[in-house]
């Protein structure tokens, strides 16, 4: 099982996705494929994705069962907890960094 | 009535991560999840419905809410001290099945029951039956030396200097590194076992091998599965020479072998197939007794469970 979730992604990478997987939801697209396949759908989200952010989560053989990485920025960071992978949430920059 | 979920419920131990180690943070909850806040704003959500034991470190504060949610969800929480050795642990309080505490406690109180329920440990631990027409304290005698010579041979096989095992609580430091890596994994093996212990719904401090310590029979049931798992991950820890963080070195290879020896698929059935050793029944409400009024919710946890 493979999922990815785009955001602000141009629509160029959005179609190119829904060439292999299904887009479920906007921007949420579900398929089931090897590593290499993942790989390399991956990698045209690397090439596509220009200012918007992505993440993929698929089955792997560690006890929680999946793994997941992202790509560019979003208040969501993985961060790993002696081997398990979680999820921080950043606060919102202060105003007058912006 | 709308925007009301349905109340939570533990799920089987199981299906769940052994364990989460918290380091440091605010623990509340937000929204209905179990967060950790740290001093910078950050929010991490952790599971804690899918994970067997949270082990909260010395740099951790944990809020009513959060407790309480963990309760709700049958998760242990266990406060740890320095190289996560444990201090003391709340959430799922255990004792919630009186069928289950009256049945290890006729074992463990009857000498001929006691021996059958020690050999059938003895027999799973090492994968052959014990000498026959041997006593407890006999079966201990013959059996400690054996372990002596499994840790001499796990050492020999991962190439650490082993002196045997030694430690002293009050100063973790003093201790060789392969001591403290042993510390470090069965800290995190006891937890495991401590959460299966009470999910199965028996007493912990209810020992047959081990006596006198409120955790006896965690510490019995852990030492089956001591030498498969986190003995040679400590080993293999210390025969790298770790720089920096031995602990969190320890604590990776514990999930991995956790996972590969699918401790939490074996735990609650091998805890039931060793008491049943004693080959007596679990024994039934008296006649006359009063059942509960309201009768209990159904679960999809385990027996010991407080759904």
């Amino acid at each position: 099982m493979l999922v990815i979730v785009l955001e602000n992604a141009p629509p160029r990478l959005r179609g190119r996705l829904a060439v292999w997987l299904l887009e479920v939801r906007a921007g949420v697209y579900v398929g089931q494929y090897s590593r290499r396949v993942r790989e390399h759908i991956w990698s045209q989200v690397v090439e596509g994705i220009e200012g918007g952010n992505a993440v993929i989560a698929w089955s792997a053989k560690n006890e929680a069962g999946f793994e997941f990485k992202t790509l560019g920025k979003n208040r969501r960071m993985p961060v790993d907890f002696d081997g398990v992978q979680l999820v921080s949430f950043l606060p919102l920059p202060p105003a007058d960094a912006l | 009535m709308s925007g009301l979920l349905p109340p939570l419920k533990p799920i089987p131990i199981k299906d769940r991560l052994s364990v989460v180690f918290i380091e440091h943070g605010e623990i509340d909850v937000l929204d209905g999840a179990f967060v950790v806040v740290d001093v910078k704003g950050i929010r991490t959500h952790i599971p804690v419905g899918g994970v067997a034991c949270v082990m909260l470190e010395p740099g951790t504060r944990v809020s009513h809410r959060a407790a309480a949610l963990a309760a709700r969800v049958g998760t242990l929480l266990v406060w740890v001290g320095e190289a996560g050795v444990r201090l003391y642990s709340a959430g799922q309080p255990g004792g919630a099945r009186s069928d289950r505490l009256l049945y290890q406690a006729r074992l463990a109180l009857d000498e001929v029951l006691r021996l059958k329920v020690v050999r059938k440990m003895y027999a799973l631990r090492f994968g052959e039956e014990p000498p026959a027409r041997r006593s407890v304290d006999q079966l201990r005698g013959i059996e400690g030396a054996r372990v002596r010579r499994t840790y001499q041979l796990l050492a020999q096989r991962f190439g650490v200097n082993w002196k045997g095992r030694d430690y002293d609580t009050q100063e973790w430091d003093a201790s060789d590194v392969a001591n403290r890596c042993l510390s470090a994994a069965t800290a995190c093996l006891y937890g495991v076992t401590e959460a299966a212990v009470l999910a199965a719904g028996y007493a912990p401090a209810i020992g047959f091998i081990h006596t006198g310590k409120p955790l006896s029979f965690v510490y019995d049931i852990a030492d089956v599965y001591k030498f498969e798992t986190v003995v040679p991950v400590a080993f293999k820890v210390a025969a790298s020479q770790p720089q920096g963080n031995v602990e969190r070195a320890v604590r990776l290879g514990c999930r991995d072998v956790f996972r590969e020896t699918r401790l939490l698929d074996r735990i609650i059935p091998d805890i039931e197939e060793i008491l049943s050793a004693g080959e007596i029944p679990r024994p039934t409400a008296p006649d006359g007794a009063v059942g509960p009024a309201i009768p209990n919710p159904e679960s999809l946890g385990d027996a010991g469970h407080r759904a």
